[in-house]
C-alpha cells in the first residue's frame, strides 16, 4: 500500500517548501577582484564596514520564547484548523495567494502533492472529501453517503449525489460513468496516475488495464445505474479501497470530453479542464485552460464554477476568485503577506518569518497538527543496526529536541516518540505525544547511560561501538535537512561510530540512494511520511512492512522484515471500522517502537501566514496547506 | 634596454649595478642582491606590508587553531549545544562566551571561523600551486619549442578554458558526493574544489608565460647559451624560468584570492567540502535564511573571506610594484 506523502523519490518533492537558497556566484564573476586597484579595495572594506553597521543596527535576535504549552495543536493567540470556525465567513472578493513554486500537475488523475491538492479539491469534487479540521472522518463529497463494505471486504458500493454537474463546457450532470471513467483513466499510461496500483490495484482487471495501459474498461468496475458504482475486489481490500476514495483520481471525469485528450501521452487533460467544485479554472469557451486560467510558472486564476449547487456541498467557498502568483522569494513573500491585505502565503514560511509572526502578527499566524513524520531510517537488514539493541542505543542517544530545534522548535514540531502521527487513528491508542514507555524512548534530548547499555547489550562491553565498520549516512541538503543530519552525524560519532557523511538533493537522497536497498545505506537521517488518507495503514505499511521492499523506489528505507511484524500488518489490513483498525496498526506501532525499526525524532506542524484582513482555514489533513473552499476576506 | 623583473632576478646574471628607482635623485644603488632590492621596494609599501602581517597571522591562527581556540576558551567547531538556540530554534548572538555568536546547531561562529581559514589556505594555496607548475611548464614548452607544440598546447588552453567551471564543478559535487568518482578514488569535497581551481587557472599562467618565453628565447643570454651547446631543458630551466618567476609569482598571489573565493562559491552551492568541516562559503551559505535573526552568522565568515581576499590582493599589487617597477604607480 502506498500513501501519498510528502518527501520521497517515487513521488518527487511535495511538501510546501521552507526558503530555498536562491543568491549564486559565477566562477568567473570573481576575476573582477583581481583587477580592482588599492583604492577600490580599500572603499570596498569601508562599504562593507558601514553595511555592517546598518546590517547590525536593522537586525537582531529578540525575544525567542514561547508563551504556553501547544501540545499537537497551537500555542494561545495563534490560530488552528482544529477549533476554527468553518461557517459565517463573509462572501465575496478576491484573494491573492503567493507561492514561490508552480503546480505539479492540475488534472485529478495526476495531482499529488500538496500544492496541487490546494487548487484539486477547490474545483473537483472526489467521491468523498475530508472538512478541513478532521482527517479520520471523511465526509460524503460527489458521494451521497458512506461507502458499503460487503461482509466478505471485496465488494464496495457507492451511490453518487444528483445535481452535481460540470463546468462549462461540458455542463451536463455527473454519472456513476464519469466516475468509473476517472478511475479507469488511472490505469491509463498517458496518465499514470501515481497511486493507482496501490489502491485500486485489487479491483478485478485492474492488472490487465495497468498492462494495457490504454484506459479502457476495468472489469471489477461496474455502474449498474447512473447513481451508484461498485468496485468488485480480488482480495479483502475494500477498506483500504473505500479510504482512497477520498482521493482526486475519483473525482469525475466526462470521457466525451476528456478522452481525446487522454490520447496524447502524456495526457494534455490538464490543460482542458473542466470542473464540479465551487471553483473552476478560468479556461476559454472550449475549456481551455492553458494559458487562459494557468500560466505555468507565473499565475493561475480560479473563479467561481457557474454550475456549482451549494445544495450539493459541503464547502462554503466564500470568496468570488483566487489569483495564484506563482514565484518570488518565500522570505519576502512572507513579509508581503504580514504586512499587506487580502493575501495568503502558500508556501511553507521559513523560521524567521515564522518567528516574526508569532511575535509580531500572532493572529496572522495559523498553525495545523498533524503534517506528518520525520525520522531516521537505520539498516535493519545489515550492518550494525542489523542489531536491536544497537538500534536502541542510537534512539537513546539522539537529541530529539536538539533536532526539532533545527526544524523551527516545539512551534512547529513535537518531539516524535512513535510512528503513527497526530490526527490519525490510532496516534492516541500507539501511546500519544509521550509515546510508549520505553527507557529509550524516555529523554527527548538523548541519554548517554542508556545509550551504553543498549550497546552493551549489544556486544560492545564498553559501552561504545568498537566494531570498526563506518557507517555510511546520507542526509539531504537544504534547511533544515542538513542540521538535522549534522546532528545525526555527531550523535553516532559520540556513540563511536565513524561515519562516511554526505548530503545530495533530496530527490537524489530518495531515488538513488535510500530508495535504493542495493545501496546498502546504513543510516538516512532526513526520511518522512505523511499518509494519503486518515488511516494507521497508510502511515505504516509500506514504510515497515517487508512486503514492499522494492529494489528501486523503495519506501521502506530501513528494509524492515520482521515476521512478526509483517504478519500482524497482513492481520490487520482487512479489518473495517475506525476503531478497530485503530487498535490493530497501533499495536503495530507500539511493536516496531519495540523493534527500533527507525528512530523517529519530528511530528510535523504547518506554520501557514495570512495578512491580517483574510480568514483563511488551513486544513488538518493535506499537510496542513490553505483551503481555498473555506477561507474568506475579513 | 630597460630594467624590468627579468633582469632584476637570478639566471640574468646575478649582482647588478642599476639605476635609482626611487626617485630621490641619489646615487645608483650598488651591490644589492634582487632579493634585497625587492625587499627594498616592498616594505615601502605600507598597504601591502599590513597585507603581508595579516596573511601571516592568518597563516599562524590556522596552523594553530586548536591552540588559538583553547587558549580563546572557545569550544571546538564541531561542539553542538541546543541550548544556545531559542524555542524556534534561532541562534544566539555574541556574548562573551561565544564573541561571534553561535550558528543553528549551537557551534561556535568564531571557532568554525578560525578553522574555515584552514580550508581556505589550503584551497587557495595547494590550487594555487598545482595550477602555476602546471601553467608554467605548459607555457614554457609552448612558447620555447614553438610551432606544432605551441599550436597543440595553445588549443588545449582554448579548450579548457571553455570548460564552465562553475557547472562543471555543481556536476563532479553531484556525480562524486557518497560513492566518489573513478572508482571511489576521487571524492567529492575539498580534493575535488583543488581539482577544479587546478583545472581552470594553469591555463592563465600558461598563456602569460608563453608569451613572456616567446620573447625571451630570442634574448642575448640564451643565445649564448645555446651556442655553447646548453640543451633545451637547459635552457628552459636554467635560462629563461628565473626570469619568469617574477610576473609568475605576483600572477600567483592574485590567483590565490580568486581560488578562495571560489572554493567559498562552490561551498556555498552546496559541493565544497562537507560538513561538520567548517567552510566560510558553506557558512554563508547555511547563514543566508535566518540573516534576519542571526546577522553574526553571515557578519563574521564574510568579513573574514572579504579581509582575507583582501589581503592577497593588496599583497599582490605590492608584489608588482616591487618585483615590476615599470608598472609601479
Amino acid at each position: 500500500m502506498s500513501l501519498r506523502f510528502t518527501t520521497y523519490g517515487a513521488r518527487p518533492l511535495t511538501r510546501r517548501s521552507p526558503t530555498a537558497i536562491t543568491a549564486t556566484r559565477t566562477g568567473r564573476g570573481l576575476s573582477v577582484f583581481t583587477s580592482i586597484r588599492r583604492s577600490a579595495w580599500l572603499a570596498l572594506v569601508g562599504g562593507a564596514g558601514a553595511a555592517l553597521v546598518l546590517g547590525l543596527s536593522a537586525c537582531g535576535s529578540s525575544g525567542g520564547s514561547i508563551s504556553g504549552s501547544s501540545g499537537t495543536g497551537a500555542p494561545p493567540g495563534v490560530l488552528t484548523p482544529v477549533s476554527e470556525s468553518l461557517t459565517g465567513g463573509v462572501r465575496g472578493g478576491t484573494l491573492t495567494v503567493l507561492d514561490h513554486q508552480d503546480f505539479e500537475h492540475l488534472d485529478p488523475g495526476q495531482a499529488y502533492s500538496s500544492v496541487d491538492y490546494e487548487a484539486v479539491y477547490a474545483t473537483q469534487r472526489p467521491l468523498y472529501s475530508y472538512e478541513p479540521n478532521t482527517f479520520a472522518a471523511p465526509t460524503p463529497d460527489l458521494a451521497s453517503a458512506p461507502p458499503q463494505i460487503s461482509s466478505d471486504r471485496k465488494t464496495v458500493t457507492v451511490h453518487i449525489r444528483s445535481g452535481v454537474r460540470f463546468s462549462p463546457p461540458v455542463n451536463r450532470e455527473v454519472t456513476s460513468a464519469d466516475v468509473a471513467y476517472a478511475i479507469e483513466r488511472g490505469a491509463n499510461a498517458n496518465v499514470a496516475n501515481p497511486y493507482f496500483a496501490t489502491y485500486f490495484g485489487s479491483l478485478e482487471g485492474a492488472e490487465q488495464a495497468e498492462k494495457a495501459g490504454n484506459g479502457g474498461a476495468i472489469a471489477g468496475i461496474a455502474t449498474p445505474d447512473s447513481r451508484t458504482i461498485v468496485f468488485h475486489l480480488t482480495e479483502p481490500k475494500a477498506q483500504i479501497l473505500a479510504s482512497a476514495l477520498v482521493l482526486p483520481l475519483s473525482a469525475p471525469v466526462p470521457a466525451e470530453f476528456a478522452r481525446k485528450y487522454d490520447a496524447h501521452k502524456p495526457t494534455e487533460y490538464g490543460s482542458y479542464l473542466v470542473a464540479t467544485g465551487p471553483y473552476m479554472f478560468k479556461s476559454s469557451g472550449a475549456g481551455r485552460v492553458l494559458g487562459v486560467g494557468y500560466e505555468p510558472g507565473k499565475s493561475a486564476t480560479l473563479v467561481r464554477n457557474p454550475n456549482w449547487s451549494a445544495a450539493t456541498d459541503h464547502r462554503p467557498a466564500y470568496l468570488n476568485q483566487v489569483n495564484i502568483q506563482i514565484g518570488g522569494d518565500p522570505n519576502v513573500i512572507g513579509r508581503q503577506v504580514l504586512e499587506g491585505s487580502h493575501l495568503l502565503q502558500n508556501d511553507t514560511p521559513a523560521q524567521a518569518i515564522v518567528q516574526l509572526a508569532y511575535e509580531q502578527h500572532r493572529s496572522q499566524l495559523e498553525i495545523s497538527p498533524g503534517a506528518g513524520t520525520n525520522y531516521i531510517a537505520v539498516n535493519n537488514h545489515k550492518g550494525p543496526f542489523a542489531n536491536v539493541n544497537a538500534r536502541k542505543a542510537f534512539w537513546a542517544a539522539l537529541d530529539r529536541v536538539a533536532m526539532n530545534k533545527a526544524r523551527g522548535g516545539e512551534l512547529v514540531t513535537n518531539v516524535m516518540t512513535h510512528f503513527i502521527y497526530p490526527e490519525i487513528p490510532g496516534f492516541e491508542q500507539a501511546g500519544g505525544l509521550a509515546g510508549p514507555k520505553v527507557d529509550y524512548n524516555e529523554h527527548p534530548q538523548g541519554d548517554a547511560q542508556v545509550a551504553e547499555k543498549y550497546l552493551r547489550l549489544a556486544g560492545y562491553p564498553s559501552g561504545k561501538y568498537t566494531g570498526g565498520a563506518t557507517l555510511q549516512v546520507v542526509g539531504a541538503t537544504g534547511s533544515p535537512e542538513a542540521p538535522d543530519a549534522e546532528i545525526v552525524d555527531q550523535t553516532l560519532k559520540n556513540l563511536g561510530f565513524k561515519t562516511k557523511f554526505s548530503l545530495v538533493d533530496k530527490s537524489v537522497m530518495y531515488s538513488k540512494f535510500c530508495g535504493t536497498p542495493a545501496e546498502e545505506i546504513d543510516v538516512c537521517p532526513n526520511v518522512g511520511w505523511a499518509a494519503d488518507f486518515g488511516d494507521p495503514q497508510g502511515v505504516l505499511d509500506v514504510t515497515f512492512n517487508g512486503k514492499h521492499i522494492e529494489p528501486t523506489g523503495n519506501n521502506n528505507w530501513g528494509q524492515v522484515n520482521d515476521p512478526a511484524i509483517n504478519g500482524m500488518m497482513q492481520a490487520a489490513e482487512p479489518l473495517v471500522g475506525a476503531p478497530a483498525r485503530a487498535g490493530a496498526w497501533a499495536a503495530i506501532d507500539r511493536e516496531l517502537v519495540a523493534q527500533a525499526a527507525a528512530i523517529p525524532f519530528a511530528f510535523d506542524k504547518e506554520p501557514n501566514i495570512e495578512a491580517r484582513d483574510v480568514a483563511g482555514v488551513g486544513d488538518v489533513w493535506n499537510i496542513g496547506s490553505w483551503d481555498y473552499s473555506y477561507t474568506s476576506l475579513k | 634596454m630597460s630594467v624590468g623583473a627579468a633582469e632584476l632576478l637570478p639566471g640574468a646574471g646575478g649582482r647588478l649595478d642599476l639605476p635609482d628607482l626611487t626617485g630621490s635623485g641619489a646615487l645608483a644603488t650598488r651591490s644589492l642582491s634582487p632579493l634585497a632590492l625587492f625587499w627594498r621596494r616592498f616594505r615601502r609599501d605600507r598597504v601591502a606590508l599590513v597585507a603581508l602581517g595579516f596573511i601571516a597571522l592568518l597563516i599562524v591562527v590556522a596552523i594553530a587553531a586548536p591552540l588559538v581556540i583553547s587558549l580563546l576558551g572557545l569550544p571546538g567547531p564541531s561542539v553542538q549545544n541546543p541550548n544556545l538556540t531559542n524555542a524556534f530554534g534561532s541562534p544566539l548572538g555574541p556574548s562573551s562566551a561565544h564573541p561571534f555568536g553561535v550558528d543553528p546547531l549551537g557551534q561556535d561562529v568564531a571557532a568554525r571561523v578560525i578553522y574555515g581559514a584552514r580550508v581556505s589556505l589550503i584551497v587557495g594555496v595547494v590550487g594555487t600551486g598545482i595550477a602555476t607548475v602546471l601553467g608554467t611548464i605548459v607555457g614554457l614548452l609552448a612558447g620555447y619549442y614553438r610551432g606544432w607544440t605551441d599550436t597543440l598546447l595553445s588549443r588545449m588552453v582554448d579548450v579548457v578554458l571553455a570548460i564552465p567551471v562553475l557547472l562543471l564543478g555543481l556536476g563532479l559535487g553531484a556525480a562524486c558526493e557518497v560513492r566518489g568518482c573513478l572508482g571511489g578514488h576521487v571524492q567529492s569535497g575539498l580534493g575535488v574544489i583543488i581539482f577544479l581551481i587546478a583545472l581552470v587557472n594553469w591555463t592563465y599562467i600558461a598563456r602569460i608565460v608563453r608569451g613572456l618565453t616567446l620573447s625571451l628565447r630570442e634574448q642575448e643570454f640564451v643565445l649564448a647559451a645555446r651556442s655553447q651547446g646548453a640543451s633545451n631543458a637547459r635552457i628552459m630551466g636554467r635560462e629563461i624560468l628565473p626570469n619568469l618567476l617574477a610576473p609568475i609569482v605576483v600572477y600567483a598571489s592574485l590567483l590565490i584570492p580568486q581560488n578562495i573565493l571560489l572554493e567559498a562559491a562552490l561551498s556555498y552551492l552546496g559541493v565544497g567540502v562537507r560538513p561538520p568541516t567548517a567552510s566560510w562559503g558553506q557558512m554563508l551559505a547555511a547563514a543566508t535564511p535566518i540573516f534576519n535573526t542571526a546577522w553574526w552568522y553571515m557578519a563574521f565568515p564574510g568579513i573574514a573571506l572579504l579581509l582575507t581576499v583582501l589581503a592577497f590582493n593588496l599583497l599582490g599589487d605590492g608584489l608588482q610594484d616591487a618585483l615590476n617597477p615599470r608598472l609601479a604607480r
